[in-house]
C-alpha cells in the first residue's frame, strides 16, 4: 500500500515522532544549499568589491540553481501527499508567498518615506536578500501551516 | 456533506489509521471526513464506496437532503 507524504515529516515543531531528518534532507536539501550560498554571497560581496564583475554576478546568482532544484523536489513532494494535505500545503504556500509579496511591497514606500532612516535601520532592512527572503518564507509557512491545519483537526 | 464513515468503520472494528492505510490517505484526512470538516474528492469517495461495498449515496449525503 502506498503511504502518502505527510507535512509533519518536515515539521520539527510537530515533535520528534513525526519529524524525519532523512525526508527533510531529501526534500529541502537543495533549499539548504541555496541558503548557504546566499549567506556566503551576502558576506563575501560587500567585502570584495574589487572582484571581477562576472565573478561577483556568478556569486550573487549562485543560489538560483539550487533554489530551482528545491522548488522541483518540493512540488513533487506535494504531489505525493493525500488530497487534504495537498490542499492545506498549497493554501499555506499561497499564504506565505502572498505575505512576502505584501511585506516587500510595503518596504519600498516605507523606505522612500524615510522610516528606516528615522529608526536608524539600513534601507529595506536587507530582507530582500535570498537569505532574508528564505527565512521569512519559512516563518510565514510555519505560521500558515499552524493556522490552516487547525481548521481540519 | 453528511456521511456514515465513522459508523461503517466502527462496524468493522477498524481504527482511523486502519482505514487511512486502506484508502492510502493520512489519518488526519479520515478524521476530517468523519467530523465533516472536509468533503472528499470524487475519486476518494468512490474508493470509500468500493471499500465498504456500498453505493456512494449510502455513505455520503448532501446537506440539503
Amino acid at each position: 500500500m502506498k503511504r502518502p507524504n505527510l507535512p509533519e515529516e518536515l515539521d520539527l515543531l510537530a515533535g520528534k515522532k513525526e519529524y524525519s531528518f532523512r525526508t527533510d534532507l531529501k526534500v529541502n536539501g537543495w533549499g539548504y544549499v541555496a541558503m548557504v550560498l546566499s549567506f556566503a554571497g551576502d558576506v563575501l560581496l560587500p567585502r570584495h568589491k574589487d572582484w571581477h564583475v562576472i565573478l561577483r554576478a556568478i556569486i550573487a546568482l549562485a543560489p538560483i540553481v539550487p533554489a530551482l532544484l528545491w522548488g522541483r523536489i518540493f512540488a513533487r513532494w506535494i504531489r505525493g501527499m493525500d488530497e487534504l494535505h495537498r490542499r492545506i500545503t498549497l493554501e499555506v504556500c499561497l499564504l506565505a508567498t502572498t505575505a512576502i509579496l505584501f511585506l516587500f511591497t510595503a518596504l519600498h514606500p516605507l523606505d522612500k518615506a524615510g522610516v528606516f532612516q528615522a529608526l536608524g535601520l539600513r534601507a529595506g532592512l536587507d530582507l530582500h536578500t535570498w537569505w532574508g527572503t528564505s527565512w521569512l518564507l519559512v516563518c510565514f509557512y510555519i505560521l500558515g501551516s499552524k493556522i490552516l491545519n487547525r481548521r481540519y483537526r | 456533506m453528511k456521511n456514515r464513515l465513522r459508523e461503517l468503520r466502527a462496524a468493522r472494528e477498524w481504527s482511523q489509521s486502519d482505514l487511512a492505510a486502506k484508502l492510502e490517505v493520512s489519518r488526519q484526512t479520515v478524521n476530517a471526513i468523519e467530523t465533516e470538516k472536509y468533503d472528499p474528492s470524487l475519486p476518494l469517495a468512490f474508493k470509500v464506496a468500493r471499500l465498504f461495498k456500498l453505493p456512494i449515496e449510502d455513505i455520503f449525503e448532501p446537506d440539503h437532503q
